[in-house]
């Protein structure tokens, strides 16, 4: 019977072609994609599950809520809160701090700047990453130790073993590598090249930071005792925080740091997809994976859908097969047995295809992903269960309909004569599920010109600088460095090529910042307002092309712009015996929103204004307002710009920006060099391009906005396989209707009006159910931006139009092949 | 074998109600070979369709085997047919995806029976049928004579005791009508009860009686002196 029932499936096949390429195609396409995206999603979810003890890890999170501002919960956590945590908790296990860095590397002739990573000893214990050489328990107990993957072993001792060599770190501290590891693998959110134990020489400032409640440096990984509640140690942590953290003393009196930090876990294998501001390494938003997934599953029932309009318009050819086994006593149960396992055995087939199509795209979509995702069924025990789901899911969903409508066929009606039979289910059902088809794809355009017009959007709203032609130069706090910045701006002055040169603490795509209080002298609020201060160098904004909306930019030579500090503050030494409140004069410019936040009338009203800053223990600064900068994005533009005051403070300018004349870029970088060279001699340059460091925030949106993209076009490519297949099967079945048309006086456009108006009708259905669906969804999308673009109706239309032609494209080639045939032929037809 | 009584059958669409058959009593014995002939239109093929148990009755019994079937529903009336009742069309019905030999197979496929024994029956059918040396070749490939002839040989292959043939000469020339009446009459010979509608009054006469319907009712009777 089996036998049978394949036989006569394979044969069908064979005999109707098209019908075939059309279903396997549409279906093989369809799974593809469907399996593509559900690698990612399952690559995305999988994230840290490789570790032993991967269910006991646990992040701590602060939530910061700073009255005046949105409450944003942040990865990074105090320096001192990991110890405190484990002593005051028996069900802790262990904990280890993860700090990142930067520091000169140096072997013999190989010097390059690296990001390290500052962790406690047992470190390699939480985390079992592989070993490839040294012992995980000690390699970090030693405080001159370093530990480094093979990538950078390889980069800094070649071929030779890396272990119990000596590196230069920072030009001072000779390390011992302890231990090699194998390169991380693609599924950690932890990033790392190189390891220092907490106490090594290179970070000695960081412990000094466990006094420290108000800075939060890097992050802090908890495990617990096996069996232990996460639970009651969460329900717990803020009361902990209330009893633990003392009020940070200020000038102003105390701050009850407690009231403004709320304490929380976040379990190790949720950090990929349960993103926080501050994390290590980018995740994936669970917007973003459910949206993925309700693409691959959309393009699941597209797919589904060809397969059981194709089946119940052909539905008419295998009537009589059906009747016959009816007759010679086939049960219905024995019918729908075999048209579903027809339907689950092309499925197969499909499945066969887009494995084989997977497995070829596999490798550019990783590519394009930056991620290494892989078909392997060994690797992954729960793929080979999947791919079963997927084929059931979509053989069993597609074959349904058809197996039950074929099944029920009358044989007393069917057999009647060899080539009439029943007209195959329900046309009705069939319009329905095109127009269903359609407004699926109708809205996924929509969808993706939405994603793609907001990340236009993003990428050419006025940042409110000028990127083009801007380098920037880090370091310039460095010892050895600091000392020769004068000299080195005054070298690159020379050059004919650079029109502007200024220094700042942060570059618009940085990701750090500072936080001060500042008050009004007179008027404003009484209370002191937490906001964002950064240092800038005469020339900076003119540099970077900020447009001053009030007063002037900080003067190189009007000292009162400047803040001058004594000796003993920038020697970082404690204040004299006596000095309890120290005020140092400043100039201030504010930004637009910093001049609302404060409660000015405008800008021009904040000019002359007076404002008192908190500096530093005993030290503030007593501003004057000088001038008003436009707004402008530090980061991403989805962030909203917050208040920022700029003061300019020499002993925080840790970065560079040099702005060269069109056309002279690489003259100007040459320049950088040489200069740096002969200046640094002993210290590499490390240097970027500030439209390039500006694109790189929007590249992993750009990579969503694609992907979305090339994922909607597949889903309307497969609904007009359909619709080409349906079409075709409608026009053989109406040879007839048109020949006599043709007999009574129809001309070819006219026929080719008719078919084609019929197969419109259920596209311009599906625009009335796409539109609305996604005028919510996206207006709910756009709405987590603050800059965002506007619903079009023009888009809906547009997509609409765009369905409607792909669909009369689809369909007017057969319509006229049809049409022009000689009408005798169509009427001996049947 | 079968008895039908006070059988009819109307077909209702959504305006008009037609009678195909109106109270139609027919009796058939075990091995009897009968004809229905009438002219087109009169009830014949619902007749048959009744008969065969593709189709319902509106009112009236129908007697299988001592059995009242005309309550039945799809699940018993496919068991007994499958059984009882072997099916032969006019225009032959062969699934062309098949070849000779699977054609007749299927008969079989439904019944349980294993493999090996579904070869040697089915090669016993195709030869009673004449038929053995094209069992590989699919129905395209034969003429309509041969085509109908492997018909035959699926019909009777799962050993029916009663054979339903609808024109089964109608698209046949008389040559190849002839030989497939013959064939009947050989069957009927063995034991298989026969009902054919026929248009054809030449290929009546191999019937034992013949029974005219016409506008849904039996209108006569003539046993033929055997």
């Amino acid at each position: 019977m089996l036998r049978n029932w394949i036989m006569v499936a394979l044969r069908t096949l064979l005999r109707h072609r098209l019908h075939a390429v059309l279903n396997l195609s549409g279906l093989a396409v369809g799974l593809s994609a469907c399996l593509l995206i559900l690698l990612f999603v399952r690559h995305e979810t999988g994230y840290d599950r490789f570790f032993t003890d991967a269910d006991r890890l646990y992040q701590v999170t602060l939530e910061w809520r700073v009255p005046g501002r949105k409450p944003e919960r942040a990865a990074y956590s105090q320096m001192g809160f990991g110890p405190a945590f484990k002593n005051a908790h028996p069900e802790v296990q262990d904990f280890t701090r993860f700090t990142q860095g930067r520091s000169i590397l140096s072997t013999g002739d190989r010097q390059f700047y690296e990001w390290t990573v500052t962790v406690d000893p047992n470190f390699l214990s939480m985390f079992d990453f592989r070993l490839i050489a040294g012992d995980a328990a000690t390699a970090l107990t030693d405080p001159s130790s370093i530990v480094m993957t093979e990538e950078m072993a390889r980069k800094y001792f070649g071929d030779a073993p890396a272990l119990g060599q000596v590196v230069t770190v920072d030009r001072k501290h000779a390390l011992k590598v302890t231990a090699v590891l194998a390169n991380l693998p693609p599924n950690t959110s932890l990033d790392f090249d190189l390891l220092l134990p907490q106490h090594s020489p290179v970070s000695a400032w960081m412990l000094e930071q466990e006094k420290h409640w108000g800075n939060s440096n890097g992050a802090t990984f908890i495990r617990l005792k096996p069996g232990a509640s996460v639970e009651a140690l969460r329900a717990g942590m803020r009361d902990w925080v209330k009893r633990t953290v003392t009020p940070l003393q200020t000038p102003q009196g105390p701050i009850d740091l407690a009231e403004l930090v709320y304490p929380d876990l976040r379990p190790l294998t949720d950090i990929h997809t349960h993103p926080l501001a501050g994390d290590i390494t980018p995740g994936i938003s669970q917007t973003e994976l459910t949206t993925f997934t309700a693409v691959a599953f959309l393009i699941l029932i597209i797919a589904c859908i060809n397969f059981m309009n194709l089946a119940t318009a052909r539905a008419t050819q295998r009537a009589r097969e059906v009747s016959v086994r009816k007759v010679v006593g086939a049960s219905r149960a024995q019918l729908v047995a075999q048209f579903l396992g027809e339907s689950v055995l092309m499925t197969v087939f499909a499945l066969l295809l887009s494995l084989a199509l997977v497995e070829l795209a596999l490798p550019a979509f990783s590519d394009f992903l930056g991620k290494e995702l892989s078909l392997d069924v060994q690797q992954d025990p729960l793929l080979l269960p999947m791919l079963l789901g997927l084929v059931l899911l979509v053989g069993i969903g597609g074959g349904a309909y058809p197996a039950f409508l074929l099944s029920s066929f009358n044989p007393a009606y069917t057999m009647k004569s060899a080539g009439a039979g029943t007209t195959g289910g329900s046309g009705r059902l069939r319009t329905t599920l095109v127009v269903v088809q359609f407004a699926i794809s109708i809205a996924l355009m929509v969808a993706t010109s939405v994603v793609y017009g907001q990340f236009i959007y993003a990428q050419h709203k006025n940042l409110g600088y000028n990127t083009d032609n801007t380098l920037i130069i880090g370091h310039f706090r460095d010892d050895g460095v600091r000392e020769k910045t004068q000299t080195f701006i005054d070298m690159l002055r020379q050059d004919p090529g650079v029109v502007g040169i200024g220094l700042s603490g942060h570059i618009p795509g940085d990701a750090g910042e500072n936080n001060t209080l500042i008050k009004r002298l007179t008027g404003g609020a009484p209370d002191d307002l937490l906001m964002r201060q950064d240092s800038v160098s005469p020339g900076f904004f003119e540099a970077l092309g900020m447009q001053m909306v009030a007063g002037r930019s900080f003067d190189r030579d009007r000292a009162a712009d400047l803040v001058q500090r004594p000796d003993w503050m920038t020697e970082n030494r404690p204040p004299p015996e006596g000095t309890t409140e120290l005020f140092l004069p400043a100039g201030v410019i504010l930004n637009e929103s910093a001049v609302k936040a404060l409660g000015f009338e405008g800008p021009a009203a904040a000019l002359g204004q007076q404002v008192k800053i908190m500096d530093g223990p005993v030290s503030y600064l007593l501003g004057t307002i000088i001038g008003v900068v436009a707004d402008f994005h530090y980061r991403s533009v989805h962030e909203p710009i917050r208040p920022v005051m700029y003061i300019s403070d020499e002993t925080r300018h840790h970065a560079m920006a040099v702005r060269a004349k069109a056309g002279h870029l690489q003259a100007v970088v040459d320049k950088i060099d040489r200069v740096w060279a002969e200046l640094v001699p002993d210290r590499p340059i490390q240097r970027s391009f500030f439209d390039v460091n500006i694109a790189n925030q929007y590249q992993r949106e750009q990579k969503t906005s694609q992907m979305f993209a090339t994922f909607s076009a597949l889903a309307i490519f497969i609904s007009c396989l359909g619709l080409y297949g349906l079409a075709s099967f409608t026009a053989e079945r109406r040879t007839k209707e048109i020949g006599l048309r043709k007999v009574l006086g129809a001309s070819v456009p006219d026929i080719v009006r008719l078919l084609v108006w019929q197969f419109s009708k259920p596209v311009l259905v599906a625009n009335l159910i796409a539109w609305p669906v996604a005028w919510v969804c996206m207006d709910r999308w756009l709405s987590d931006f603050t800059y965002r673009i506007d619903l079009n109706p023009l888009l809906f239309m547009g997509a609409g139009l765009v369905a409607l032609v792909i669909a009369w494209l689809t369909v007017g080639l057969h319509a006229a092949r049809v049409a022009r045939s000689r009408p005798i032929t169509a009427l001996r037809y049947e | 074998m079968l008895k039908l009584v006070d059988l009819v059958k109307a077909y209702r669409t959504e305006e008009v109600e037609t009678t195909a058959l109106n109270s139609v009593n027919i009796h058939v014995r075990d091995g009897e070979f009968v004809a229905i002939m009438g002219p087109s239109g009169c009830g014949k093929s619902s007749l048959l369709n009744i008969v065969g148990m593709l189709d319902t009755p509106t009112s009236g019994q129908y007697w299988f085997n001592g059995e009242e079937v005309s309550k039945y529903g799809e699940r018993k009336l496919a068991d007994i047919r499958k059984k009882n009742i072997g099916f032969i069309f006019q225009s032959f019905n062969l699934i062309d995806e098949l070849t000779v030999f699977e054609n007749v197979e299927l008969a079989l496929l439904y019944h349980d029976i294993p493999a090996r024994e579904r070869k040697e029956r089915v090669k016993a059918a195709l030869e009673k049928v004449n038929i053995g040396h094209r069992e590989s070749h699919l129905p395209q490939q034969l003429s309509g004579g041969q085509q109908q002839r492997v018909a035959i040989a699926r019909a009777v292959v799962a050993k029916p005791k009663m054979l339903l043939a609808d024109e089964p000469t109608g698209n046949l020339d008389s040559a190849n009508g002839d030989e497939v009446m013959r064939m009947l009459t050989d069957l009927n010979a063995e034991g298989t009860t026969i009902v054919m509608v026929t248009h054809s009054m030449p290929h009546a006469q191999y019937a034992t009686r013949i029974i005219n319907l016409f506008d849904g009712q039996v209108v006569a009777e003539n046993l033929r002196a055997a």
